[in-house]
This record gives C-alpha cells, sequence and structure tokens, in this order.
C-alpha cells in the first residue's frame, strides 16, 4: 500500500496530471478538432439521430447504467479484493467518480475515426452532459453508499456548462462554415483530422515522461480498474447495441461513447470538491490513468472496428 | 402509311417530329446557351469530402475558345484532326471538348483506365495527333506515344480551377498520401499554360474560320465501341448527330428539362456517350447547372454533391441506382429536390426502379441507345405512361421496329432485332466500310438487341443477341433470369450467363455479388424454380466479390464468359 501513496504524491504535485500550459493546448487542440467535425456534419444528420431515438436511448442506459456499475463491480471485485476498505478507499472513490462522469468529447473523435456515426455520438455527448446534472451524482451517491463510502457529490455546474458549450459552439460554428462554404468547410475537416490524429501521440508524449514513476509503481489492482472501466463498458455497450440490432455504424458509435468518459471532467469535479480532502492525490489516481489509457484503449479498438468494418458491412458494388 | 403506334403517347408539349435544327453544328449550338445564361454556374466539379469548383457558363465559353486557338495557331491542327482525350470527370473536360469542336476538330474520348495496348489501338486507328490526358494517366505514355502518331501531349490535373488553398491541399493529398501522379516521364504542356498560349494567340477572324466548311455532316467525334464483341471501333458521330440528339431528348422530356432551372449530378464519366450527350451537351444547352463528379466509386463519393447541392436531375445505370439504394446515408435522406433519373447503358431491373420511386418518390425512367446513335433512341416519357420493364417510345424524328432474320418487320408482341432510322444514327464506322454495311442497310442501323413492341409502341428489350443462352434449343434470355435472382433478398448485383454442357449444349450459369451473409445457392435457384420455366433455371450458382463491369458500371457477360473458358483450360492443362 505504501507505493500507493507514493505515487499519489506524485499525482498531488502534479495537481491536474498535465500542467496549465498543456492543459490549454489541449483545449485548443480539441476546439479545433470539434471544429473540423462539425464542419463535416449537416443539420439533417441531428435530425436522424433524432427521429430514430434508439441509440440516444441505449446510449444513455450504458452511459449512466453500465458504466457506474462496472466501476463498482471493479471496485467491490478487484479493488477491494486486494486492500480492503478503507485502505484504498480514496482510490475507490475515484473509481467510482470515473464510472459516473458523462461521456467525453474524445469519443466523437475517435467515432469519427471509426467511421461510427458522428452526429449520433455529438449528440450522445450533449445529451450525457445534459443529464449529468442529474445522473452523476445520483449514481455517485448509490453506488458510494453501496460499497460504504457515505459520500454524497454536488457537480460544479459551470463545468458542465462549459463542456457542454466547448462542445456544441465549435461543432455548430463548423457547421455554419460548411454552409457558407463547401470548400472551406472541407478544409477545415481535413485540418481537424490531422489534429485528431496528433492528438493521441500528441497526449502520450506529454503525459508519459511525467509520470513514467507513476506507471512504474501502481499496483496491477488500480491498473485493472483504470483500464478495466473503458474496456468493459466498450465491450458491454458493443454487445448490447449489438444484440437490439441497431446498425453496426451506430453500435460502433454507442460502445465508443459508452467507453469513454469524459477524464477531465473527473479530475476538474474532484480537485474543486475534494480541494481539501487529505486523500485528493489517491481520488485522483484512476482517473489520471483512466485518461491515459482510455486513449490508447480506443487507438485500438478504433482499429479493430475498422478492420471489422469491412468484412460485417455489405459490400457495395463498385463502379467504373 | 399507318401512324407509328407510339405517336398518341408523346406527353401534349411534345411534337412527334423535331422542327427544322436552327444549329448548323455543336459550337452553334453551345453559343445559344452561353448567350442566355453567360453568368450563370454551369459546371461544379465535387470531390468525395466536397471541395469543389466552379466555371460559369461565360468562363466555359472564354475557357474553350482558348483551347480551340491553342490547338489550331499553338499546335498548328488542321480541320479534321483527331484530339483524343482522356480524362476522368472534372472542369477541364467540358472545355476540352468544347474546344475541340469550336477548333473544328474530331473528338476522340478515351477510357482513362485503358491499358496501353487497348490505348496504342484507340489512338493508332483514329489516327490521333494530340492527346489530351489526366497527369494521374500519364505514366504509360512513354510507352505507348512511339506507336501512335500522337505529337502533342496537354496534361490536366483534377483540381484544375477549384480556389488555390483547395487546389494546393488536392494536390499534396493526391501527391503524398493517395500517391496518384506519376512521374511523366514525356514531353507535355500543362493545360493551364496551353489556355494562357491560346488566349494570347486567339482573335476573332481565325476563330470563325476554323469551322468554316463544318456542317452538320461533318464528323465531331470517334466514339469507340464494340469493346463487347472483340475489336474497338470507332463510331463517326457527325455534328448534326450529336445537335439533334440533344435537341430530341430535350424535345422528348418536354417540361421534364426546365430551362436554367436544373441541377443535373453527373456521376457516369462524361467520355461515354451517354453523360456525353444527355449531360454535357444537352443539360448544357438548357442552362442546367452540372454536378460533376470525377469518380462514383464507391458510391459514397456521392454523399457530399447530394448534400450540398439541391440535385434535381440524375443520370446513371442500374449498378449507380441500385448502389445508391444501398447505402445507408442515401436510405437515410434521399434527395429532396430530386424530380426525375434517367436510367440507359443496360437494362434496369424492376426491383431497382420500384424501390427507387419508392424511396424518393420520383420517377426513374428507361431509355434506350448505343453508341452508334449518338446515343438516344428511345425513353419512357416522363409525363403521361411510362412503363416499367420497358426502354418507352423513340424520340421524336426516330423510327424503331423489331424485324426478322430476313430483315421483315414481325408482329406486335414477337421478338426481333431491333432497327432504328434517324437523325441521330451515325455516320458509319471510322475506316470500317465492311462492318458500316453490316450495320447500317438503307438507312436502318441493325442493332444487335432482341426486342419486342406491344400496342401501344412501347419497346422491351428481350436481351443482346450475342447474350442469348440456348439451352436444348431454348432461348433463354439472361436479362430475365437475372431480373429474377436480383429479386432474392441479400443479392446485391448478378450477372448471368451460357456455358458449354455436354448435355445441352449450354446451360445457365449465373454469377451473384451477396450481401454477408449471403443467401444460399440452394434458396436463389428455388426462387428461380417459382418464376421461371424450368430450362431457364441457373445450373449454378457462383458468389463473386465483384462482376466485371464497363465503364459505365455495365456488366460485362464476355468477361465473364472469358473467364468460364480460362478457367476450364486451366483445369484442364
Amino acid at each position: 500500500m505504501k507505493s500507493i501513496m507514493i505515487l499519489a504524491e506524485e499525482v498531488a504535485n502534479e495537481a491536474t496530471v498535465v500542467n496549465e500550459f498543456e492543459q490549454t493546448l489541449l483545449r485548443i487542440f480539441i476546439l479545433i478538432i470539434m471544429f473540423g467535425l462539425g464542419a463535416g456534419l449537416t443539420p439533417k444528420d441531428f435530425g436522424l439521430a433524432l427521429k430514430r431515438p434508439w441509440g440516444l436511448i441505449i446510449g444513455w442506459l450504458t452511459q449512466f447504467g453500465v458504466m457506474p456499475l462496472t466501476a463498482f463491480i471493479l471496485v467491490t471485485f478487484v479493488l477491494f479484493q486486494f486492500d480492503p476498505p478503507p485502505g484504498v478507499a480514496f482510490i475507490a472513490l475515484g473509481a467510482l467518480i470515473m464510472g459516473a462522469v458523462p461521456a467525453g468529447t474524445t469519443s466523437n473523435l475517435f467515432t469519427y475515426f471509426s467511421k461510427g456515426n458522428l452526429a449520433l455520438s455529438v449528440t450522445m455527448t450533449v445529451n450525457s452532459t445534459l443529464w449529468a446534472f442529474v445522473m452523476t451524482p445520483l449514481m455517485l451517491v448509490f453506488y458510494s453508499r453501496l460499497v460504504g463510502l457515505d459520500e454524497s457529490l454536488d457537480i460544479p455546474v459551470g463545468e458542465l456548462v462549459t463542456v457542454i458549450f466547448g462542445l456544441i459552439v465549435p461543432v455548430a460554428l463548423g457547421m455554419l462554415v460548411r454552409r457558407l462554404s463547401a470548400n472551406a468547410g472541407s478544409v477545415l475537416e481535413l485540418i481537424g483530422g490531422v489534429f485528431g490524429l496528433l492528438f493521441i501521440p500528441f497526449l502520450i508524449a506529454i503525459w508519459v515522461p511525467r509520470n513514467w514513476q507513476l506507471l512504474l509503481t501502481t499496483q496491477w489492482p488500480t491498473y485493472a480498474v483504470a483500464i478495466g472501466l473503458g474496456a468493459m463498458g466498450m465491450t458491454v455497450a458493443y454487445y448490447i447495441a449489438k444484440a437490439i440490432k441497431l446498425h453496426p455504424m451506430n453500435a460502433r458509435t454507442i460502445s465508443l461513447e459508452t467507453g469513454i468518459q469524459n477524464g477531465p471532467l473527473a479530475i476538474a469535479v474532484i480537485v474543486s470538491v475534494y480541494a481539501d480532502s487529505p486523500g485528493l492525490d489517491q481520488i485522483l489516481l484512476i482517473p489520471a490513468l483512466y485518461s491515459l489509457f482510455i486513449v490508447i484503449l480506443s487507438t485500438l479498438v478504433t482499429f479493430w472496428f475498422r478492420r471489422a468494418n469491412v468484412a460485417e458491412e455489405q459490400k457495395i458494388p463498385n463502379l467504373l | 402509311m399507318t401512324p407509328n403506334p407510339w405517336t398518341k403517347h408523346y406527353p401534349s408539349e411534345v411534337s412527334p417530329e423535331l422542327e427544322k435544327v436552327p444549329y448548323a453544328n455543336l459550337p452553334e449550338l453551345l453559343r445559344a446557351a452561353v448567350d442566355s445564361y453567360s453568368k450563370t454556374k454551369a459546371f461544379t466539379q465535387v470531390m468525395p469530402n466536397g471541395m469543389n469548383g466552379t466555371l460559369t457558363y461565360a468562363q466555359i465559353d472564354a475557357h474553350s475558345d482558348s483551347f480551340a486557338a491553342y490547338l489550331r495557331e499553338v499546335v498548328g491542327l488542321k480541320q479534321g484532326d483527331r484530339v483524343a482525350v482522356q480524362m476522368p470527370n472534372c472542369l477541364a473536360y467540358p472545355i476540352v471538348a468544347f474546344g475541340v469542336f469550336k477548333a473544328g476538330l474530331v473528338l476522340v474520348n478515351t477510357n482513362p483506365l485503358y491499358t496501353a495496348p487497348e490505348m496504342i489501338h484507340q489512338f493508332s486507328d483514329s489516327g490521333a495527333v494530340t492527346l489530351v490526358v489526366s497527369d494521374m494517366f500519364a505514366d504509360r505514355l512513354a510507352a505507348v506515344l512511339p506507336k501512335t502518331k500522337i505529337k502533342t501531349v496537354v496534361t490536366v490535373k483534377i483540381s484544375e480551377f477549384f480556389p488555390p488553398v483547395v487546389a494546393g491541399i488536392i494536390r499534396i493529398v493526391q501527391r503524398y498520401w493517395s500517391r496518384t501522379l506519376p512521374k511523366i516521364n514525356v514531353p507535355h504542356t500543362w493545360f493551364q499554360a496551353a489556355l494562357k498560349a491560346g488566349k494570347a494567340a486567339k482573335s476573332e477572324s481565325k476563330s470563325a474560320g476554323y469551322l468554316k466548311g463544318i456542317t452538320s455532316d461533318s464528323v465531331a467525334a470517334l466514339q469507340y465501341t464494340g469493346g463487347t464483341t472483340g475489336v474497338s471501333k470507332g463510331a463517326m458521330l457527325s455534328h448534326g448527330n450529336l445537335v439533334t440528339n440533344t435537341l430530341q431528348m430535350i424535345s422528348h422530356c418536354g417540361t421534364g428539362m426546365r430551362k436554367g432551372m436544373e441541377i443535373v449530378l453527373t456521376a457516369l464519366p462524361m467520355y461515354h456517350i451517354f453523360a456525353f450527350t444527355i449531360n454535357l451537351v444537352a443539360f448544357f444547352h438548357i442552362g442546367a447547372r452540372n454536378i460533376i463528379v470525377p469518380s462514383p466509386r464507391p458510391p459514397s463519393n456521392l454523399q457530399r454533391a447530394f448534400d450540398n447541392y439541391k440535385i434535381t436531375w440524375l443520370t446513371g445505370v442500374n449498378t449507380l441506382f441500385n448502389a445508391l439504394l444501398n447505402e445507408r446515408w442515401f436510405q437515410d435522406a434521399p434527395p429532396k429536390h430530386l424530380r426525375a433519373s434517367a436510367a440507359g447503358g443496360m437494362a434496369l431491373q424492376a426491383s431497382v426502379s420500384e424501390r427507387w420511386r419508392e424511396l424518393t418518390g420520383t420517377p426513374l425512367v428507361e431509355g434506350y441507345g448505343l453508341t452508334e446513335t449518338s446515343p438516344v433512341l428511345t425513353f419512357n416519357p416522363l409525363t403521361g405512361l411510362s412503363k416499367d420493364g420497358s426502354i418507352g417510345i423513340p424520340v421524336p424524328s426516330t423510327e424503331v421496329k423489331c424485324v426478322n432474320e430476313k430483315g421483315k418487320e414481325v408482329a406486335v408482341g414477337e421478338p426481333g432485332e431491333i432497327i432504328a432510322r434517324g437523325p441521330q444514327i451515325m455516320l458509319g464506322y471510322w475506316q470500317r466500310p465492311e462492318e458500316t454495311a453490316a450495320a447500317i442497310k438503307d438507312g436502318w442501323f441493325y442493332t444487335g438487341d432482341i426486342a419486342q413492341m406491344d400496342a401501344d409502341g412501347y419497346f422491351k428489350i428481350v436481351d443482346r443477341k450475342k447474350d442469348m443462352i440456348l439451352v436444348s434449343g431454348f432461348n433463354v434470355y439472361p436479362n430475365e433470369v437475372e431480373e429474377q435472382i436480383a429479386a432474392v433478398p441479400g443479392v446485391l448485383e448478378v450477372g448471368v450467363i451460357g456455358v458449354p454442357d455436354e448435355k445441352s449444349g449450354e446451360k445457365v450459369q449465373a454469377y451473384v455479388v451477396a450481401t454477408v451473409p449471403a443467401p444460399s445457392a440452394e434458396k436463389i435457384i428455388a426462387y428461380c424454380r417459382e418464376n421461371l420455366a424450368a430450362y431457364k433455371i441457373p445450373q449454378g450458382v457462383t458468389f463473386v466479390d465483384e462482376l466485371p463491369k464497363s465503364p459505365i458500371g455495365k456488366i460485362l457477360r464476355r468477361v465473364l464468359r472469358d473467364d468460364v473458358v480460362a478457367g476450364s483450360n486451366k483445369k484442364g492443362a
């Protein structure tokens, strides 16, 4: 357990895993990417996502049903087996928060690269972020009681509003640009795509060197929870969507959308709510590890989706 | 003489006879459009990601004048010289094609996907002296040019006339990402340089001279055909052929083609006669805006065109309509502004036309024609009676009938070879008097297609004469079998051919492209059993990834047959 304490200190020293400047840079990155994604969409695409709300409903269920439950299961059957409470209570709390937060913006990016339904993805992110006002505290209270951690949580409204605006505004602007000039729109889309590709190595490049010690000293159960949360979430959501026969494109979208949580939001919430907690560093541990590994995990899943895609989808007759 | 039975089925605004044609040649026809629509957008090229470039009628006119001057003054070509043009759909294409006509030269459309031997055959047969080629396909030239008379090569970029930043991005993507820009190792002039030189050299007085002596009977284009029978030969299409066929098509469509209001999607290649006459010339003449797409493969390449433009007209072949119907984005949001679609080039399957009408709520009418007939011979009327599975009624000023082996007209409902007479029939095959004499007798062109006419004067293609399968003395028409198989759920495309059989002489064999999971061969055969006579039922069903197709997507049964022969030889060896 000592080792966990040490690395938690590391996390605390870095406060938010990435520093202020890198965070700003990441925000700009995401803004450009969202702008580009928006330029690939038309209002018609959103109309379709709303007209056939099945994807949205399933997405909601997996987002707030599967993810918190997965976090709970992992905490109970992995983390606590290794070191029962109160030893890892703070780490467990971090995991439960991670499970309860809404979908992250990067899910849109991965949906784009895995040829999913981008409009559905964006709609789902907005939807789950809106619901987060209610559902995130609710899920946290419920599951933390269940594991015996009497926690309640006030979600900082400002953070959620920022997330939603940070998503809607660039997407809407991107769509507007495309409407005014298809050429400008497609150039933006291309730039967004290039930034999207750079985003992952960039993230890893700034994260790993700084935190390699954390990676080396973290115990496997913590890894299992941090990685398992995203992996199980994606898998379960994918097969649920497949089981009810949603189009493969939508199943891929829901899978990524569910598994990819809003890591930065979780970190921001923790830092603002538990600023004075003696366990701040430990609470941050899972969200920090999750944020790194979800990028790697999603990249792998995207490659797999792209490959499976070819075999699964109908063959399109060739012209010319 | 009794009036033709189809005359009464022309919509009220369509006259059975074309009025006197007021244009002596193609440039005059084009000029009329430029005079009325000079500021209107004429062509917009759309890339799969939505990047686009646009030229107005006035720009097309000015640039094609310059290109004509380049060919005559700078290259030094003489009236009647052949200019080969080999490029996919792009903004340069109409400029080059119109420029060739304005220069009093002869256009030789060439498929950009041709291999070196095919190029050598077509260039040397036509005697082309100048080649305008897309830089994406120019790598074969070093091997080809020495065996032809070509002395001048003009190279065209796909991004020609796009805004500079966008054009730059396309170039970068082509060069470093898709690597579609081969090294060109023959002397050549870039298209923009040619235009610049032409612009400097052009003058009103010289331009007028280019067309001196060009009448409606002068050859405008050598359009190569006959690939399905073997050696490719050039159909000599005159200015008169192309001008009248354009006017026949416009007249036949009546109010379906509104002047100055249509936005037509050109997904088929314009070097092919179908899109050439209908999309390029006819829609230009009525002041339409042409949305051109360099390649409709995969069909998702068309999504941005449908998203970003209010497409009112679409021309295509069965394969294209079928492919669109199988695209999810198309099913989800069928084009709202579409008014009509025209199918040709190959038989339109009933299942496709029904699904099309159901999904889009607009008519998809089938027509018929050949390269040798410029191409339109018949079309279903857009307003009025349109019959499914029929190629419609002859366009104005055209006579069509079905005849037996002796050339005598057969009774209504009887199958016979379809023959046609009208102002759109080619002058003949280039330097092939014997083949010309075999195809055109007493002014009637023999199509080699078997059709039947009903009492209303509507024609129905039974099949290609050469594709007919003879099973124990019974005629089996592949179209009929394909039609049934196409209706089996899960079948995307089908090609049916006859293969040699010891017992029955020939037997029916089906080649199927299917969804995953595929319907079983038994299921397909069982379906045929319910709907077809015993001798027509395929003896075998082979599942394939892809069927061989012509440039416009026509399924090539000949290639399927050749593959079977090649396959059995291999087995024997």
